[in-house]
């Protein structure tokens, strides 16, 4: 035996470095060893590996996000989900194209929600109309927004052209954007990308890329509200990363534009469906309840009730409904005069070509649904200078320009011009506040 | 090493196949085959840098260079300056090399992942020991003990490496199939072989084992192929992401080829062992 001592001293040295070997491996973080399939291993470092030099932004953006704390992999969003064209990239098999149908496969809740929402196929079809849905697509949003999907194109866009209704409409109208995996949109409209963030999603301004400006002014309004001040003094002691499920309002003791509408605050259900809490149909022009209207409002009293009494409450809402009602009368009276021009004949079938038509559009369009958001929202100066003030300017710039065509010879039916898709711009009968539900017919724009 | 035996092993004739021979064959090849396998390698991260192509052309230039060395073995003297020439390249080329991988991603946080996922850092080292072993052996006799040191030396250098780079690149998958451990368990005792082998060069038990070793390295080695072959064939994707991003066939030939060197060493010792003492 003795002979074989350095043959045995070599086998004791390589066992140590066998040993040696797997302790190493051992003390990997779990994320990289344990993995249900070895491409996803290697998807834990070989993606960086690459992108830290090609778009590193992404990586460092990955890297800070709740996502790889919890150990999600590159590959465990980018994988092919079913339904969803696939492509070779450097040796991983990835989707073509990520949609929300990715985020599904663990936020499934979540996605449910936001495909019954409007973010969802009203979102699209406001602009494209009904073209691009499949009938499973279409089936499912009209079950929840009966009308608001089997409806034409949105005509301006088409007038304005294709450059305008890509980079401009539907640049925002895509959350909702069908796709071919069946699915809508895309969570990272809010949410971004590689960083997956909630507290992203909190903030104002998130919802502000779609949500301002004269159409619908919701982040100039939150900025001017008690709330949008509040905001911007507490918002440094806030937590906006909390998790959506528990959030308290020690977390966030003010609201941000998705608190109302969205939050689980104190123990509420937390929802992406951003309509369920609403009461009104506050972007059409003559704004009615919702079908589930009255259920909303109570849910969302009681998200109000987490900071106010109930009577501040109900009195904040019959105030909005006093403003409601009284734009509802202003913008139905503006219409119902344009309403009559084109009937007597002093006005072409098509839609902006005159300039009275132009003045109809904003005067709902801009400024009635400014003051009935700033009612809703508590932005004083929208319901007044943004708001009424403008309603009562285009009234009257109406009526006169109405006065002088009534005078003017009917427009020859042969002179009109026709439009592929002309867009609607219904006019509805007024409503109470607490008249019974109904959906209405889809405006020209639905957000 | 004296200039005498420089001059001496310059002049060496030798026979048609010997342990020279077969050595200077192996280095040509090997600095020869190193650019095809850095060219796949490279090709993987699309030459995204113009310093990718220098391993390329340098071993192109110095294997065509060698070829002489193998055909003509009573080269002129001065011959060895282009020798030297090439070795002491090949070892910058490979310092350079491994300086540049480890840049890719380990330099910049410094963890354990960094340095499993970025350019394999062992890899280039492959130059600086075809470099040395270039250098060393030309600065002895051939066939001599000093020489057959030189080359042990070497092979254990490779399984240093090879052990290395089977443990990193085999951790990329999280050692998710158990046979990809078999690799790292063979070069773990050929390291620890073949440096006791250097320890107790006239230990005769050592010298047989390290025989069984060398041998069994190079059935892992075509093992390893085939294992690599197969999971490249199963593997979803093209053809050519397969071949390219897939498992590096032609890496488990390393301990084919180490085992050959190694070989080329006992066979040496062999020999020197055949000769009459007075010789």
């Amino acid at each position: 035996m003795v002979q074989f001592k350095w043959v045995f001293l070599a086998v004791f040295l390589g066992t140590a470095l066998v040993v040696a070997a797997l302790l190493i491996n051992a003390r990997r973080p779990s994320l990289e060893r344990s993995q249900p399939e070895a491409v996803f291993v290697e998807a834990t470092g070989k993606c960086a590996e690459c992108h830290r030099r090609e778009t590193s932004a992404v990586v460092h953006q990955f890297e800070r996000s709740k996502h790889a704390a919890k150990g999600i992999t590159c590959l465990d969003c980018h994988r092919p989900a079913a339904g969803q064209e696939s492509q070779d990239h450097r040796g991983f098999v990835i989707a073509k194209q990520l949609t929300s149908k990715n985020c599904a496969e663990c936020h499934s809740t979540e996605y449910e929600q936001f495909s019954r929402s409007r973010h969802a196929a009203p979102s699209w079809a406001a602009v494209n109309g009904v073209k691009d849905f499949s009938p499973a697509q279409l089936e499912l949003g009209e079950r929840f927004h009966q009308g608001w999907v089997n409806r034409p194109a949105m005509g301006i866009g088409a007038m304005e052209g294709p450059a305008a209704l890509a980079s401009g409409c539907n640049a925002c109208h895509a959350i909702g954007k069908p796709n071919a995996d069946g699915s809508f949109g895309s969570c990272t409209n809010c949410h971004s990308r590689h960083s997956a963030s909630v507290a992203l999603a909190r903030e104002p301004t998130t919802c502000g890329q779609c949500h301002m400006g004269p159409d619908h002014s919701q982040l100039e309004i939150y900025g001017e509200s008690k709330h949008g001040a509040l905001f911007q003094a507490q918002r440094a002691s806030m937590n906006m990363s909390a998790d959506p499920k528990q959030l308290t309002t020690a977390d966030m003791p003010v609201p941000t534009c998705a608190t109302c509408p969205m939050s689980g605050l104190e123990g509420m259900k937390v929802t992406h469906d951003t309509t369920e809490r609403l009461s009104y149909y506050l972007f059409a022009p003559v704004s009615l309840k919702r079908p589930n209207g009255d259920r909303g409002q109570a849910e969302m009293k009681e998200l109000c009730a987490k900071c106010h009494v109930r009577d501040r409450i109900d009195r904040f809402y019959a105030a909005a409904e006093q403003v409601l009602v009284a734009t509802n009368e202003k913008v139905k009276g503006a219409t119902d005069v344009v309403a009559g021009l084109r009937a007597a004949g002093k006005l072409t079938k098509a839609p902006f070509d005159e300039d009275i038509e132009f003045k109809e559009f904003d005067l709902w369009h801009y400024f009635g649904r400014t003051a009935k958001h700033g009612a809703f929202m508590g932005g004083a100066d929208f319901v007044q200078w943004h708001g009424n003030y403008e309603l009562l300017k285009l009234r009257r710039e109406i009526d006169i320009e109405a006065a002088e065509l009534q005078h003017a010879a009917p427009v020859a039916s042969a002179d009109v011009p026709t439009l592929s898709a002309p867009p609607a711009i219904p006019v509805q009968a007024a409503a109470a506040p607490h008249a019974p539900s109904a959906s209405g017919a889809p405006a020209a724009s639905a957000r | 090493m004296t200039g005498q035996s420089c001059q001496t092993a310059a002049i060496q004739a030798g026979p048609r196949l010997s342990p020279a021979r077969a050595l200077d064959a192996f280095i040509v090849s090997n600095l020869g085959f190193l650019g095809v396998d850095i060219a796949l390698a490279h090709a993987a991260n699309r030459f995204a840098r113009r310093e990718e192509w220098w391993p390329i052309a340098f071993s192109v230039s110095a294997a065509l260079l060698l070829v002489p060395s193998v055909l003509w073995p009573r080269r002129a003297a001065a011959w060895r300056l282009v020798e030297f020439a090439i070795g002491t390249l090949a070892v910058g080329v490979g310092v350079l090399g491994m300086i540049l991988h480890l840049q890719s991603a380990f330099f910049e946080q410094q963890t354990l992942a960094n340095l499993v996922y970025s350019a394999p850092f062992a890899a280039p080292l492959a130059y600086v020991g075809l470099g040395l072993l270039l250098i060393m052996v030309r600065m002895e006799a051939a066939g001599s003990e000093a020489w057959e040191g030189w080359l042990l030396v070497f092979t254990l250098g490779g399984f240093a490496g090879n052990l290395a780079l089977t443990l990193t690149d085999h951790a990329q998958n999280g050692f998710f199939s158990r046979s990809e451990w078999a690799g790292v368990v063979g070069a773990a005792f050929a390291c620890s072989f073949l440096l006791l082998l250097l320890l107790r060069p006239d230990d005769a038990p050592l010298a047989r084992a390290v025989r069984y070793v060398l041998a069994l390295q190079a059935l892992l080695g075509l093992l390893g192929f085939g294992l690599h072959l197969y999971a490249n064939v199963a593997r979803p994707g093209s053809w050519s992401d397969r071949a390219l991003y897939g498992a590096p066939l032609f890496a488990p030939l390393l301990f084919v080829d180490l085992a050959l060197l190694g070989a080329i060493a006992l066979w040496a010792r062999a020999q020197r062992s055949a000769r009459p003492l007075n010789g």
